[in-house]
């Protein structure tokens, strides 16, 4: 088999540089989308509106940072949106009944870590596909949630404190910004800079070099799949608080919003690809896209039309990008 | 000398296919340079050259896959365009690829009229017609296929046949075969030439693109060698020896396809085997691999030796048997306790079992002892960097970068990566699977050269093979295979083509 080598210069690498081109793609997108929108619309730059685009922001990249660590392994979560829902409506039920903020955190995460657990034990033990078991484990939460609370679930406390991780401030900073911006920093050191981030691009990569090399594939998958678990923990009691209220009905197309973030920012779904910052422009986009429709006064369902539409556009000039390079 | 064969060849007959001056470019690589490729009706003609040398691009031309920017292209004397992979096959060429193109959900008969079913009356698909149609093509080319059988059912060397009864119904003038027998047993490649033979009695121009020097011994009429993307030499077989054939290909002489430097092996037992059987294949093998030998590993197409050779890395499960390492046995039967004792395995399959494609040269080699590079999981990326680069110098690894992709090295380097890989980690046994598979004239022995070198630092090198040179070049010891089981082990001294053989057989 003969094969011409094309001496391309390195790009695209896993952790290689901070804006690699295909992010660069959706760096202009977003910046066009920016200019445009204040074109029409002034007030989209005004500090309350960038800080209500933030807080939007927040929960999604929360759960996309987990989910990108989780796609780069070649394995996707479907049951986020449900588990978000879920797990407010725990956490809440668990703060009415302790009276004790840590220990409802505590019972959220360790619900959605479990079903992080599940979802990772269905896939890697029994060997069923991550769309498939995900889907399953979807329409069990889906359908537990009703079974677990019929209607919201009421903060019965007014503890200060919880209301706080939604609701707070730190200076001009939204509460769930900050907690965002954690999450993205730990996620974006690990995969970019330890042994934990680069083996989980080699088992997205190539599972069974990486079997063959003497680690454990399976655990990566199964820590990944956790990861977003707790991911979606964090996410639910924020929500939950911003809501202040567990809402069975809440987390509806989530998972949707968290996938199509991760794919735009340029992971790819065949595994070993792709990179947080990428994740954040992508959930940057689909937020400003959002925010864009309100403020314009667009007929509010063409938030769902609009980045539909940016999706496949996107990974259109990917691939037209990517041919340009050959070429 | 090729271009008085040329003049006599225009002057024999019109020529089925003729590419003059073709020309072909892609950005920073001249991929085809003035290459003139001539075929006649009913002639095999081989067509041969390192990787990279430009023999897929031709090829991929005929084939319209790509356009060529310059020259020409003549069918019988006639000027022709090809734009795209239709145009080729209405011409009357059809390339049988070495990935096949088949629907593997359709019958047999069904591929072979996909581009154009006939239909009866009411204008429905006239399936009896395609049955019997594909039926009476199997029975020209002389090899019999189901017509009904799913193709994705039938195994490598038929789905073949399925090409040509293809090429056939749509009469053909011109079938290429690129690299046809990599994957067939060598059953299967004598009734592939019994069928190649018959194509030829048709008057169909055979190009048959390999680098295995004894079939196109064979095979072939005419053999034109390219080399860095030009015309080297077109000459009839006759004029050919092994030697004047590498030496066209690779340009240079290789005096010693194995140089062999090591002494004696050593008397410490590394690997010891015993009673080791798997569900699927293995049955009762034990042997023992010594520190600083070449244990060869021969059989034939299904005699087990890659079941093995996963086996004992901890890779597949066992059913019965222990393996020990340097005396600790491998226990839990998995792949990280391998490692950990130093058994490890280079694959035969480095697509989907070695290589990591989309990720750049230092990740790949280090994929293996990233552990030894991280302080507290934070990986030390400049001392990495810094060990991979002298593996690169040391085995001189042919890459624009440590940040390139490594689907973009050939073969001969994504092998030399993968051995560095374990190098890397420090091994005490190391199980090779077919190391020169897919890997042309010129980077074999380099390989053999590193294999010999393992064993010369003191490793204990089991090694599988399907041929017969490399196994007697490299092995101290060689030990045969039939149907699972362990049929003989014998010195080097003792070792015969023919003894290997009966014992191969059973």
């Amino acid at each position: 088999m003969s094969e011409i080598v094309h001496p391309s210069p390195a790009r695209r690498l896993a952790g290689g540089r901070l804006l690699g081109s295909s992010q660069l793609v959706l760096a202009v997108i977003l910046a066009a989308l920016c200019i445009a929108i204040s074109l029409a619309a002034p007030q989209f730059y005004s500090e309350a509106n960038v800080i209500a685009i933030l807080r939007q922001c927040a929960l999604v990249l929360i759960v996309a940072s987990g989910m990108t660590m989780l796609i780069i392994t070649a394995e996707v979560d479907l049951s986020v949106g449900a588990s978000l829902a879920f797990v407010g409506c725990i956490g809440m039920a668990v703060l009415n009944a302790t009276h004790s903020l840590t220990l409802g955190i505590l019972a959220s995460l360790a619900f959605a870590g479990g079903v992080g657990l599940v979802n990772g034990l269905v896939v890697t033990r029994l060997k069923v596909n991550s769309l498939i078991g995900t889907i399953g484990m979807m329409m069990m939460l889906q359908g537990g949630v009703y079974l677990f609370t019929r209607e919201a679930v009421q903060n019965h406390h007014q503890l200060s404190s919880f209301t706080g991780l939604g609701a707070g401030y730190v200076g001009p900073i939204p509460m769930p910004v900050i907690f965002a911006a954690a999450i993205f920093i730990i996620a974006y050191v690990t995969l970019r800079f330890t042994t934990l981030g680069r083996y989980l691009y080699a088992v997205g990569a190539n599972e069974k070099a990486v079997r063959l090399s003497g680690l454990r594939s399976e655990r990566l998958k199964l820590l990944a799949f956790v990861v977003t678990g707790l991911c979606v923990g964090i996410a639910g009691m924020i929500l939950a608080s911003l809501m202040n209220a567990g809402q069975p009905t809440a987390g509806r197309g989530f998972e949707l919003t968290v996938i199509a973030a991760v794919i735009l920012g340029g992971t790819s779904l065949l595994g070993g690809r792709g990179s947080l910052f990428g994740t954040l422009l992508g959930v940057l986009v689909l937020k400003v896209i959002d925010n864009g429709i309100i403020i314009l006064g667009w007929n509010q369902d063409l938030q769902m039309v609009v980045p539909g539409v940016v999706i496949i556009l996107a990974s259109y000039l990917d691939i037209v990008r990517n041919k340009a390079n050959v070429r | 000398m090729s271009a008085d064969l040329l003049h006599a060849a225009t002057d024999m007959a019109t020529p089925t296919l003729e590419m003059r001056g073709i020309d072909k470019r892609f950005p920073g690589v001249i991929a085809l340079e003035n290459v003139d490729l001539v075929l006649q009706p009913g002639k095999v003609h081989a067509l041969m050259g390192e990787n990279g040398a430009g023999k897929s691009t031709l090829i991929k031309i005929m084939a319209g896959v790509y356009e060529k920017d310059a020259g020409a292209i003549r069918i019988q004397g006639r000027e022709a365009d090809i734009k795209s992979p239709r145009d080729s096959l209405r011409q009357g060429i059809k390339v049988v690829f070495q990935e096949i193109a088949l629907i593997s959900e359709f019958t047999v008969a069904e591929n072979i009229f996909l581009e154009g079913y006939p239909t009866g009356r009411g204008g429905g698909i006239d399936w009896k017609k395609i049955r019997a149609d594909s039926a009476a093509l199997f029975k020209r080319i002389g090899f019999d296929v189901d017509p009904s059988a799913r193709t994705g059912s039938l195994p490598v060397s038929q789905q073949q046949m399925v090409e040509i009864a293809r090429a056939l119904a749509h009469e053909a003038k011109v079938v290429v075969m690129d690299e046809p027998t990599s994957s067939l047993t060598p059953n299967e490649v004598a009734l592939l030439f019994t069928v190649i033979r018959r194509l030829t009695t048709l008057g169909i121009a055979v190009v048959y693109v390999s680098h295995k020097l004894d079939e196109v011994f064979e095979i072939a009429d005419t053999v034109t060698v390219l080399r860095d993307g030009r015309h080297i030499s077109t000459r009839p077989i006759g004029e050919h020896t092994n030697e004047t054939l590498i030496q066209d290909m690779i340009g240079r002489r290789i005096d010693n396809l194995f140089p062999r430097q090591r002494t004696a092996a050593g008397t410490k037992v590394a690997l010891s085997v015993q009673g080791l059987s798997t569900a699927k294949k293995i049955r009762d093998v034990s042997f023992e691999a010594r520190a600083g030998e070449v244990l060869g590993f021969f059989g034939l197409m299904g005699a087990g030796r890659t079941e093995l050779a996963k086996a004992i890395v901890g890779y597949d499960p066992i059913t019965a048997g222990t393996i020990a390492i340097d005396g600790s046995v491998l226990a839990p039967h998995d792949t990280r306790t391998g490692v950990r004792l130093g058994i490890g395995l280079l694959t035969e399959d480095r697509k989907t079992e070695g290589l990591m494609a989309e990720l750049p040269v230092y990740q790949n080699t280090s994929l293996a002892s990233l552990g030894t590079f991280a302080r507290m999981g934070f990986i030390d990326t400049a001392r990495e960097r810094k060990a991979v680069q002298e593996y690169v110098d040391r085995f001189r690894i042919k890459t624009p970068g440590l940040f390139q992709q490594i689907k973009n090295l050939s073969g001969g380097n994504q092998q030399k990566v993968l051995i560095s890989r374990w190098l890397m980690r420090g091994l005490k046994v190391i199980v090779v699977d077919e190391p020169t598979r897919g890997i042309d004239v010129g980077a074999k022995s380099e390989i053999f050269a590193l294999i010999d070198r393992l064993a010369g630092e003191g490793l204990a090198v089991v090694m599988m093979t399907s041929e017969m040179p490399e196994l007697l070049g490299l092995a101290d010891r060689v030990a045969v295979m039939c149907e699972g089981r362990l049929t003989a082990i014998m010195s080097r001294e003792d070792a015969t083509q023919e003894k290997i053989l009966n014992a191969a057989i059973g």
